[in-house]
């Protein structure tokens, strides 16, 4: 826990968009700052369907806001540190780096690939043996160890079978597979040093978001929330996290002396009731940015339920 | 084998999901899943995808950290199931039950997200990523799209190929891929000498889409494209090359790199925005065939068939004021002897109603960001390429929720104007079908709102009230 507080988030902006490669990140703001996010990548284990979606995490400018206040994320251009590194003036040390990183990968990934294979032989070599005997002599099944050698000593076709395996890894020794690293990670600097950080993190335009106040309140209290838009709302909140919990609120914001139209109260308040969440609705009180604690107004917050009379 | 498990209608959007799923419910343990595929329901949906996300923990298991893996498999009651789908609660009641379900939705995350995008060596795509290759390709492009333009309004000459926004493509693919039936395009009418020729070149969703998916390795070149891919295709010194070392040509770049790469602001050249990006991947997830609108030409040809409609229905409101001479003063409905009901509602019908033509509306400014066509969109069929196509199923635009808000008449009028006209299906005719034929429309567009990675579509139809005359209907003047 306390090697986790120390952690510092990487929010890529990326065309003005905020989004979260690293799975640890991904993880560690769920975990400790109740947010989090879409994911909005495609799963490349199964890419033909959309309930199961995989990195990046694409955060709203008020959650990017609030990591880059609390101090647990910075954000960092991804363009232009790309850029910067990926060109030619590139130092050796960075990208030999990189390129071990990759390398290793590649490695393992071979690594399972053979193990893989080497189990879908055995399973095939095992089922040919239960299938064969069955047929000729049924009294082998049992022991498949016993089979093993019998099978060496009996036929003379399963054995050429069995030294591929041991060739084909020596094969492609020189043609590993490639690897698509999710994260730049060595290629980029892991962590900006603090005091480099503020500079790059100079802030999100979320600050000037008149939603940001609302959303900072429902955070400090443990809410989760996503965007609003499958009920039509800023935000859907949740009680905790999304994978227990339903969202609980559709939540609004408004400025503080914005005139709320009763129609909006009473369609919110309907579609709300509709899909069993209540509307939520919250501002901030003006000239508490002065006041409060690192610009912390105090915000105050209604509920609207359909009364069904 | 089991008919049941496949005739279920739930489960066909998404063909090759629910072929992966079902083999392995054939197995005993997934006998709960065959069970209750009965009931089409959304939840068997899920049902099927939890289903389809234990092949995920496998594969993640398999390719993630060995110790992990071990790790993994110990742990009895972790399923990759209870990412989402699974009983929840409504609010923390502070057990550890509770705790420890969170905890297991958590770690089957990080298990399935934490794979590694692998390209086995044998089926290796490879991208380079060459952003400035077609910059000064600009006039021809020009040139190209007067030219299509003159075609689309005069005779359709010989088949073009659709617009191929060359300047816009990045990424060349070293070899072929089954991907580039449906994606990619080559530069054709290319010098022999040009390195690349013939080479298929990405857009940079089509690139990103790739990379996401795990199809495509896109590699960041530290030499020019001439040495990366010679013009006389010397595939065999070039291979023996890449053995001494392969990173002497350039490095593969992860996702992260591709994103900061490929996404860009509205306009960029060589890059795509964020949302049309996951717009374009959402729908390519769905199977959909997704192509980027061709810009919209401005159409000389309906220029000179605009006094023509204006006439026709100049000469239909004459017409109508001669056979019921409106004077400007007395009553609406002439006295006489009226043996229906249709004479009188049309006399009453003193405002001129909009009826959709073929031709452009009075108004023909052009589209406006963002309510311009973005993407073209075919159902999945057998016979698509991305060369030869029929005219789009659906033509549509990509809006971000917070940047825009409900588009306003001159923002959607140019927006339907740029569709093809789409009237329901032939046999949609007779009174009956008067509400399924009003709610088509007769031109019509979707819209996909971006809300941080949540996509929601609309469709915007035209309505043609204008040329339903319920009145007219013979069943009302039979009754009276």
């Amino acid at each position: 826990m306390a090697t986790a507080v120390e952690r510092r988030v990487r929010i890529s902006r990326v065309a003005g968009r905020y989004l979260v490669f690293d799975i640890d990140d991904v993880l560690y703001i769920r975990r400790h700052h109740c947010i989090c996010a879409v994911l909005t990548g495609t799963m490349p284990q199964n890419p033909t369907q959309n309930l199961f979606l995989s990195l990046p995490v694409e955060l709203q400018a008020e959650e990017a806001q609030l990591l880059v206040d609390t101090g647990a994320g910075y954000i960092a251009d991804e363009l232009t540190d790309h850029m910067s590194r990926l060109s030619t003036t590139m130092d050796e040390c960075t990208r030999k780096a990189y390129l071990q990183h990759i390398k290793q990968q590649r490695r393992n990934a071979q690594r399972v690939f053979e193990e893989e294979k080497a189990k879908v032989q055995a399973m095939h070599q095992n089922k040919r043996k239960a299938n064969k005997p069955s047929s000729s002599t049924p009294s082998t099944e049992p022991a498949p160890a016993a089979v093993t050698e019998e099978d060496n000593l009996l036929f003379d076709n399963p054995k050429p079978t069995l030294p591929p395996s041991t060739t084909i890894p020596k094969e492609k020794e020189f043609s590993l597979p490639g690897v698509t690293p999710t994260t730049s990670y060595p290629l980029l600097p892991i962590s900006t040093t603090p005091p480099a950080a503020p500079a790059s993190s100079a802030s999100t335009d979320a600050a000037t978001l008149s939603s940001y106040p609302l959303y900072k309140y429902l955070n400090s209290r443990g809410y989760y929330t996503t965007p609003g838009l499958r009920f039509g709302g800023d935000y859907s909140v949740y009680p905790g996290d999304p994978f227990r919990y339903h969202a609980h609120y559709l939540a609004n914001s408004y400025r503080w002396d914005e005139e709320v139209a009763m129609l909006d109260l009473v369609t919110s308040g309907r579609l709300g009731t509709a899909v069993k969440k209540s509307f939520l609705f919250g501002a901030e009180k003006p000239g508490g940015q002065q006041s409060g604690v690192d610009g912390a107004g105090e915000v105050r917050v209604f509920c609207i339920e359909w009364a069904g009379m | 084998m089991s008919l049941d498990d496949d005739d279920n209608p739930s489960l066909a959007p998404p063909p090759s999901t629910t072929t992966s799923p079902s083999s392995p419910s054939h197995n005993p343990p997934d006998a709960v899943a065959v069970a209750t595929a009965d009931d089409l329901t959304a939840e068997d949906l899920i049902e099927d995808e939890g289903a389809a996300t234990q092949d995920f923990r496998a594969f993640a298991a398999s390719l993630s950290r060995q110790q992990q893996q071990q790790q993994y498999r110990k742990t009895p009651g972790v399923s990759a199931q209870t990412i989402r789908k699974g009983e929840k609660d409504f609010e923390s009641h502070g057990t550890r039950a509770q705790a420890d379900a969170l905890e297991q939705s958590r770690n089957a995350m990080r298990e399935v997200l934490s794979y590694t995008r692998v390209h086995p060596a044998g089926a290796k795509v490879r991208g380079w990523y060459f952003p400035d290759w077609w910059e000064g390709y600009h006039e021809e492009e020009e040139d190209d799209a007067a030219g299509r333009a003159a075609a689309v309004g005069g005779e359709e000459e010989k088949e073009r190929k659709p617009f191929a926004f060359v300047r816009e493509r990045v990424v060349v693919l070293e070899g072929s891929s089954v991907a580039s039936q449906a994606l990619g395009r080559a530069v054709t009418g290319q010098a022999k000498d040009r390195p690349a020729r013939g080479r298929d070149w990405l857009l940079p969703e089509e690139a990103l889409y790739l990379v996401e998916r795990g199809s495509l390795d896109l590699w960041w070149p530290l030499k020019g494209l001439e040495e990366i891919l010679p013009p006389d295709r010397a595939v065999a010194s070039n291979e023996g090359g890449e053995e001494a070392d392969e990173y002497e040509q350039g490095f593969p770049l992860s996702l992260q790199a591709a994103y900061a790469l490929l996404i860009g602001n509205d306009g960029e050249r060589g890059k795509i925005s964020l949302q049309k990006f996951q717009v374009y991947s959402n729908l390519k997830r769905c199977g959909y065939n997704v192509l980027r609108a061709p810009p919209i030409c401005k159409q000389p040809a309906p220029a000179p068939s605009q006094p023509a409609t204006t006439t026709l229905w100049q000469w239909f409101s004459s017409l109508l004021t001669t056979t019921f001479n409106q004077p400007p003063y007395g009553p609406l409905v002439q006295p006489g002897l009226y043996r229906s009901y249709a004479s009188i509602y049309r006399q009453l019908a003193l405002l001129p109603r909009h009826k959709p033509s073929p031709a452009c509306s009075a108004s023909a400014s052009p589209p406006t960001e963002p309510f311009t066509i973005h993407y073209n969109i075919w159902k999945s069929a057998q016979k698509w390429t991305k060369l030869r196509h029929p005219p789009p199923d659906f033509h549509l635009a990509v809006v971000d929720a917070q940047q825009s808000s409900v588009p306003t008449l001159s923002e959607i009028l140019p927006l339907l104007d740029a569709t093809p006209p789409a009237p329901g299906k032939p046999e949609w005719t007779g009174l009956g079908r008067v509400y399924a034929r009003l709610k088509h429309g007769y031109r019509n567009v979707l819209i996909a709102v971006v809300d941080h990675g949540v996509i929601n579509y609309m469709r915007f139809a035209q309505g043609t009230f204008g040329v339903e005359e319920v009145y007219g209907s013979p069943r009302r003047t039979n009754y009276y």
